[in-house]
């Protein structure tokens, strides 16, 4: 069969996929970034749009809260799905279905979840009550500006943690048990076991886990809309809802385009990063 | 693990299962108890916060005859006709990329993944203004279309496509097969674990879609369930009744498939890069 006729057979298989590759990321992309280098009321490309929200207050606010919300969550996520996974990975009755539970709360849609968590997190709530019968004093959570970006790190834990701990369950299943029957022999105690085998031959689950969670915590968006709008006092002001606020709240669609073009910039670091990480892990 | 330990561990993983699943089974019990007894019970914490004293079908019945039906038709429409379509868009062109020795198919495959490489909700804004110049805002087509092409069901499909034997295409092709019976009628029967855990990507990333659809059918008629519970729990005068039973039957859908199909999820989730 000649090149061009399997070229012309391949074109027909992908058209539809490659049209939607086209329209779904790189036109919406494109068009981002074109207009986020056209001023309001100029006609030229400048970088004015730019220069415009790296002096506002608002997104200056929101880039430190979600670096803040990224810093404290990703790290607190990682190292409960970790524990988790250490602790699930076991074999027994009653084991498969408890993993099983864990992992449901992702397949929840995020509105559902926010909205539950929601009515939770009221004052006269769930999460009150348990506090009350504790003992404790009953909180603002997602009414007070200290409270509400950690009541969102709750909801948004409550509904990954379980997701990231099946990644890293599978890479504890891999790793060879003669490894550790080595290191037995050696004389290594639990820890030193968990230290020199099981973190080192997770490294490649951990990696991805890192930057797909952090990737997946950029784009929190649905319980900050329905739950705190942003606030109280911007305190929960994370990027998506900000982008949303610009383009559709207070209509100025440039700079909605410009922090669309941060953000997607910054994930792909983050991406370009994670390779650059396993494939330097390969060379070793 | 000692016998020692396995006890203790055994209580800890059981712990754990049940602080994640209080919150649904709260669902529950709410959808399923009068709406003027769901906040009576709640504080102080007795055996009523954790067992209604009365079970009833009101709000479930409820939810049916009220608007929540039609976004939970959507949902379901919308969703169905996604995992349809996403799966003949993706298969097609997995197998493509997997099969059909053609100029540029790597430069293809490598611009198909760092496309999608960008979060869809991150240009969720942009593509908005796209597709109502389009006129697809308030439309069946203009809520469907972002979940019909993903990167990782045409990556999954990708990589199960290129394990099934050459031999077996070559024979295709003695029996005189054209390249899609190769496709309809080899590749897609021998790739149904791979096809289930493609389905199901597609239908969560449809299911839980908020912020498309948030924008692109804000009319009563096309509105989907996952926004139209936000947008009734944010009235003035909410039947928590009916947003119970609405939390508990949009939620109920994909915790069955996941229960059932959880073998098939687990697999797609560790070849999507938890391992290698």
């Amino acid at each position: 069969m000649s090149r061009t006729t399997r070229l012309l057979v391949a074109f027909c298989f992908l058209l539809p996929a490659v049209l939607c590759v086209f329209l779904l990321r790189l036109w919406p992309a494109g068009l981002a970034l074109r207009n986020s280098l056209i001023a309001p009321g100029d006609g030229g490309y400048s970088l004015e749009n730019y220069r415009y929200i790296f002096t506002d207050p608002d997104f200056l606010n929101s880039l430190k809260v979600t670096l803040v919300y990224s810093v404290i969550v990703n790290p607190l996520q990682i190292g409960i799905a970790l524990a988790l996974a250490l602790l699930v990975n076991a074999k027994g009755p009653l084991i498969g279905f408890s993993r099983t539970l864990i992992l449901l709360p992702v397949a929840i849609p995020q509105s559902v979840s926010a909205v539950v968590w929601g009515v939770a997190l009221r004052p006269d709530g769930q999460i009150n009550a348990i506090l009350v019968a504790l003992g404790i004093e009953p909180q603002r959570f997602l009414t007070s500006p200290n409270q509400a970006l950690m009541s969102i790190m709750l909801i948004v834990s409550w509904i990954g943690v379980g997701y990231w701990m099946t990644f890293i369950l599978a890479g504890l299943q891999d790793i060879p048990k003669a490894l550790y029957e080595a290191v037995v022999i050696d004389g290594a105690n639990r820890w030193q076991q968990f230290w020199y085998v099981t973190l080192p031959q997770l490294r490649r689950p951990l990696t991805f886990v890192l930057v797909a969670d952090t990737v997946a915590n950029f784009l929190v968006f649905a319980p900050v809309q329905i739950l705190t709008a942003g606030g109280p006092e911007g305190s929960t002001n994370l990027i998506m809802n900000d982008i949303y606020t610009k383009a559709f709240v207070i209509s100025d669609p440039e700079s909605a385009a410009a922090t669309t073009i941060v953000l997607v910039s910054a994930v792909l670091i983050v991406v370009t990063l994670q390779f650059h990480l396993m494939s330097r892990g390969e060379d070793r | 693990m000692n016998e020692h330990s396995s006890a203790l561990r055994y209580a800890a993983i059981i712990l754990a299962a049940l602080v994640f699943f209080m919150p649904l089974w709260w669902v529950a019990i709410s959808a399923l108890r009068p709406a003027d007894e769901i906040f009576r019970y709640i504080s102080p914490l007795s055996l009523q916060s954790f067992w209604p004293e009365h079970w009833t079908l009101t709000n479930i019945v409820g939810l049916w005859e009220g608007s929540f039906r039609r976004a939970i038709l959507n949902s379901l429409f919308v969703s169905a006709v996604t995992v349809i379509v996403g799966l003949a868009i993706c298969s097609m062109a997995a197998f493509a990329l997997a099969v059909i020795d053609f100029p540029l198919r790597n430069a293809v495959f490598m611009t198909m993944v760092v496309s999608f490489l960008i979060p869809f909700d991150a240009i969720a804004v942009p593509l908005f203004g796209i597709m109502r110049d389009l006129r697809l805002q308030n439309t069946y087509t203009g809520l469907i279309l972002p979940g019909i092409g993903n990167g990782l069901a045409v990556f999954l499909l990708r990589q199960f496509f290129l394990g099934i034997p050459k031999e077996l295409r070559e024979a295709g092709f003695v029996d005189g097969m054209g390249w899609f019976g190769i496709y309809w009628r080899i590749y897609l029967p021998l790739s149904g674990p791979a096809m289930i855990s493609a389905a199901l990507i597609l239908f969560v990333f449809q299911w839980q879609a908020y912020l498309w659809p948030l924008l692109i059918a804000p009319a009563p008629q096309f509105k989907v369930a996952a926004v139209a519970i936000a947008q009734f729990s944010g009235q003035y005068d909410v039947n928590f009744g009916l947003i119970f039973a609405a939390a508990l039957f949009i939620s109920v859908i994909p915790m069955v498939i996941l229960t059932i199909l959880q073998r098939f999820y687990s697999a797609s989730v560790a070849s999507s890069g938890g391992k290698e």
